[in-house]
């Protein structure tokens, strides 16, 4: 029922009943296929055409119509495509193709006609392909060979008519023309016997070998004589057979036949041949073969004794998903090179019976989930070359005098992927080893002496994720000539690298990715002038010091990724740039701020060199985090400078004008007054600001110096001052109290050696004091002249403790003590005139 | 026959919908398997021989498609999926270029794709519970061969082994 396909009656009604729909929806000049790459490739696949449609351009070479109900084919279909290299054609319902279908489509390469039920193929259908390189002719309805109308293909090289209804092997006569076929696939047909003379066509043919696959057919006989004097590049025979006499006899079938490789066995699905029994391979001691693949053969019961009796001269053998358990014997005097069991079922590695295998150069047993021990040794390989055990679940003592004693020629050994290796004595190993690869499996013994020292030759090791910690320095000691180091997921002590590599000159590449690593010291690199590669990414590095990276010389590719660098300094970006091809920076901690700008201005100019450039993002400042790099505004941090500068400069004014102020404070206090309305204390004609009590001995300093700065300067107040401002025909007394302390707001207090001497000054200052009592304000402002000694202070009544109870100004000479002097003698001035100012105003 | 049929149908539903329907595998007491496909292209047919089988870790399946991409390598990538989060991933490949295992590894684009034959479930225990188990066969390409959600509502009691 199934084999009937797509285009059955009813399914034909199911389409017509779809199809005006859909041909509404595809309806208008609208491309309906998806373009691929314009003008060349286009896929229009299910779309329910049924024919090419106008909008693809005739300089299509790609084109793909599967799926879609195309019924049959006349002739000059594809004059519109006449460029077409690739004409898919499956599942397209396809019942006739008529003559000259394909006739314009002289460059096409491949034609796929896969899942078509053909009915009629006109006997020139593939007039005019004279490019056609492949035929894909799987599932066609095709009962025979020579129906098929393809002489005249002399390019054809791979004809795959699987899945077909063929009985007959007979290759017919025009197969002698088709000189450059190298791939014929017959699988799933249903040939059952090959008898001679069915491939002598093969024999006069000139061309390359053919690969013949006849898997999935229920063959039942071959004649003896059949594949006599054939030469074959490959025969596949996998699930042909039905029973083990059925295979035997077959294979005895093969007798005479010559092929490079010749493929056996079945599928994991399929398993048709009850048992592996003694015998079922004799066939094989009269085929001429280099390579045999025996492949997902279930039966053995370990009756393998002749499992390579015949395989003697074959020159390599690939076991692969084998359920051998063990290898029982092996004849003398093989001839095989190259052995390789993968999906194998050995529970030990068999080296004793392989051993017998005396010209084995590569030796692989592979994926092997039952393989666990490796306890007897290698003996007497001497062209062994290559043993690979990887990805199988080894525990071992690797013990080299005991295991690989006799194979003395060893170069590469790969023992990745398995269990745990236990690492005694290596001195023992052959000492030719130029790789060596234990990655994912668990190394013991490792990371604190000296074990490849007398692995002189190694260029290549391999120990990443060996559960290793490197606790010497010393532990790569002797490997000279290393130039490959593999590390990653390890770790070394103290989380840092120091001289481990001191000896390693001619390294070239090294990988100690995820090894913990928190620093790594200066002269860590200091002798690795060759290497290229460095991989130190997934560790935990917070710089990159340019003295460290200095010695490297040749390096080229340096991946830092996912580290916790946050910004690389101006050294060591000129450093690495000259050198460099290749760079990894990403997902490491970038602190995005404008403090390193540069690095930011560096790497927008380093697209080429730097990978992953999309992952470079920030992780600081906070409200950067996760953006790209890329993405970081520089702008931003100009803006920022200027936004410096101008806050700068306003600060230097701001400093300026308070200076000013400070300086023009009494003009500035003075122009307020004045603009605020009030006239000034000058108004009340007869007020003064201050009465100055002062000896006449001093009068010079009262003359020059305060009423000049007090009088004269801004604001101007107005003193009092006896010899100037006194009536004269008035007692003194009467002066002093009428025009002194009356009509003065404040008392200046001139202290001098002379002030004391005078009796009128003493008295001055008594009634001052007094009448600072009776008004009850401060009115007394004292200013010391000169230092005046205690007993002349205590001459006059209250001085001394008046000195000591109140600030008084002290007069020196000097610039910036005048300067003081005289603004808090202004201060002390102003006080009351903001309060006599009141007073006129309520006036 | 019935079962042919059904694969029939299933093979040749009209391309219309992007949402397929849902088929029944198995539907006892305490067992109920269903899938739907998840492959906008196309639907597929699924069954199971006998569905207490289920308990002895060996399956007998038949499962049929049209193959719309070539399977020169296949790729199964399997999802225990339990309420909405995913718990369990596992892979393998099915047909490698230097193995392949199965016969129908190589097969071509616009093929049948038959499978009959036992899929052992190793050691792993079918659990018990409602889940979904997302099943996905890639290409070399990396093309989706095939995608199903199977839909596992499982409360039978095993004998303790």
């Amino acid at each position: 029922m199934l084999r009937r396909g797509v285009c059955s009656p009813s399914t034909l009604f199911t389409l017509s009943l779809v199809m005006p729909f859909l041909s509404q929806c595809s309806a208008g000049n609208f491309n309906p296929c998806l373009e691929v790459v314009p003008g060349l490739t286009y896929r229009c696949m299910d779309l329910n055409l049924s024919r090419v449609p106008a909008e693809i351009p005739p300089s299509t070479q790609n084109l793909d119509l599967s799926f879609n109900p195309l019924g049959s084919l006349g002739s000059n279909n594809f004059s519109a495509v006449p460029a077409l290299k690739f004409l898919d054609l499956a599942r397209c319902c396809l019942q006739t193709i008529e003559n000259y279908a394909f006739e314009d489509l002289c460059n096409l390469s491949t034609l796929i006609l896969t899942g078509n039920p053909l009915r009629y193929l006109g006997p020139s259908a593939f007039f005019g392909l004279s490019s056609l390189r492949r035929l894909i002719a799987v599932e066609t309805n095709i009962f025979s060979l020579a129906d098929l109308p393809i002489r005249h293909l002399h390019t054809l090289e791979e004809l795959n008519v699987g899945n077909n209804h063929i009985e007959s092997l007979t290759l017919p006569k025009y197969f002698t023309n088709l000189t450059s076929l190298r791939f014929l696939s017959l699988q799933s047909n249903r040939i059952s016997y090959i008898s001679k003379g069915q491939l002598d066509v093969l024999q006069e043919r000139k061309g390359p070998y053919l690969t013949l696959v006849l898997s999935l057919n229920d063959i039942k006989y071959i004649q003896p004589g059949a594949f006599e004097g054939i030469q074959l590049h490959e025969l596949s025979l996998r699930a042909c057979f039905n029973n083990f006499t059925v295979m035997k006899d077959c294979l005895q079938g093969l007798a005479g036949l010559q092929v490079n490789r010749l493929i056996l066995g079945e599928f994991r699905n399929i398993w048709r041949v009850e048992n592996f029994q003694n015998g079922l391979l004799d066939g094989l001691c009269q085929v001429q073969m280099q390579e045999f693949v025996f492949i997902c053969f279930k039966r053995f019961k370990n009756n393998t004794d002749t499992l390579f009796e015949c395989l003697l001269d074959v020159s390599t053998i690939r076991f692969v998903d084998l359920y051998l358990s063990q290898v029982s014997a092996v004849p003398e005097f093989s001839q095989v090179q190259s052995l390789e069991c993968k999906l194998c079922k050995f529970g030990e590695v068999p080296a004793v019976k392989l051993s017998l295998f005396k010209k084995l150069r590569v030796l692989r047993i592979t994926k092997s989930k039952y393989l666990t021990n490796f306890v007897k040794g290698f003996k007497d390989l001497p062209s062994l070359e290559v043993l690979d055990l990887s990805e199988n679940e080894l525990s071992f003592t690797m013990r080299c005098s005991f295991l690989l004693a006799g194979t003395p020629n060893l170069r590469h050994l790969n023992l990745s992927f398995n269990n745990l290796i236990t690492l005694k004595d290596p001195f023992s190993c052959p000492n030719g080893l130029l790789s060596l690869d234990f990655q994912h499996s668990i190394l013991k013994n490792f990371g604190t002496i000296p074990l490849f020292r007398f692995f002189t030759n190694l260029t290549y090791l391999d120990i990443s994720y060996t559960s290793v910690q490197i606790l010497c320095e010393c532990v790569f000691w002797g490997l000279e000539s290393l130039q490959v180091l593999k590390m990653a997921g390890n770790s070394f002590k103290d989380n840092s690298l120091a001289n481990n590599f001191r000896n390693l000159t001619q390294l070239r590449t090294l990988d100690v990715s995820n090894c913990k690593l928190l620093q790594v010291s200066s002269s860590t690199f200091a002798n690795l002038r060759n290497l290229r590669d460095l991989n130190i990414s997934n560790n935990r590095l917070k710089t990159l010091d340019s003295m460290t990276f200095l010695p490297l010389q040749a390096l080229t590719v340096l991946d830092f990724s996912n580290n916790q660098l946050t910004f690389l300094t101006h050294t060591a970006l000129k450093s690495l740039i000259d050198r460099l091809i290749y760079l990894d920076l990403s997902h490491n901690m970038f602190d995005c701020s404008c403090t390193h700008l540069s690095f930011f201005e560096w790497v927008k100019k380093q697209k080429q060199l730097l990978q992953n450039i999309e992952r470079m993002v920030c992780s600081s400042p906070v409200n950067m985090k996760n953006v790209s790099v890329l993405n970081f505004d520089l702008s931003n941090c100009q803006l920022s400078i200027t936004l410096v500068a101008v806050s700068a400069s306003m600060a230097l004014v701001a400093v300026l004008i308070m200076f000013l102020i400070y300086k023009y404070y009494f003009h500035l206090y003075y122009a307020v007054v004045l603009l605020s309305g009030c006239k000034h204390s000058s108004e009340r004609g007869d007020t003064y600001d201050a009465f100055v009590i002062h000896s006449s001995k001093d009068v010079d300093w009262v003359k020059e110096e305060l009423v000049k700065t007090i009088e004269e300067g801004v604001p101007p107040f107005r003193l009092c001052i006896h010899y100037r401002d006194f009536v004269p025909g008035v007692p003194i007394v009467s002066n002093i109290v009428q025009e002194g302390f009356l009509s003065s707001r404040k008392v200046i207090a001139v202290i001098s050696s002379h002030f004391l001497e005078s009796q009128w000054c003493k008295f001055e200052f008594e009634i001052a004091q007094s009448w600072q009592f009776v008004e009850g304000k401060a009115g007394i402002i004292l200013i010391v002249l000169e230092e005046v000694d205690k007993a002349m202070q205590r001459r006059l009544l209250g001085l001394s403790r008046y000195l000591r109870r109140n600030t008084y100004l002290e007069w020196k000479d000097k610039e910036v003590s005048k300067h003081v002097f005289w603004r808090q003698l202004r201060t002390a001035l102003l006080d009351g005139k903001t309060w006599n100012h009141e007073e006129v105003r309520l006036m | 026959m019935v079962n042919a049929v059904f694969l029939l149908l299933v093979l040749l539903y009209p391309n219309l919908s992007t949402e397929w329907p849902t088929h029944t595998v198995c539907k006892e007491d305490n067992l109920e398997i269903d899938y739907k496909s998840c492959d906008p292209l196309q639907d597929f047919a699924f069954s199971i021989d006998s569905c207490s089988e289920i308990s002895s870790h060996t399956l007998n399946i038949r499962a049929a498609m049209l193959l719309r991409h070539s399977i020169n390598e296949l790729h199964l990538k399997l999802n225990l999926i339990i309420n909405g989060r995913s718990v369990l991933a596992y892979s393998e490949s099915l047909c490698e270029p230097d193995h392949p295992k199965f016969l129908f590894c190589g097969k071509k684009k616009g093929e049948h794709l038959y499978y009959e034959g036992p899929v052992s479930l190793g050691n792993f225990e079918v659990p018990q519970g409602d889940y979904v188990v997302a099943v996905k066969l890639v290409n070399e390409d990396r093309l989706t061969v095939l995608c199903a959600d199977f839909t596992i509502k499982n409360n039978q009691d095993y004998p303790f082994p």
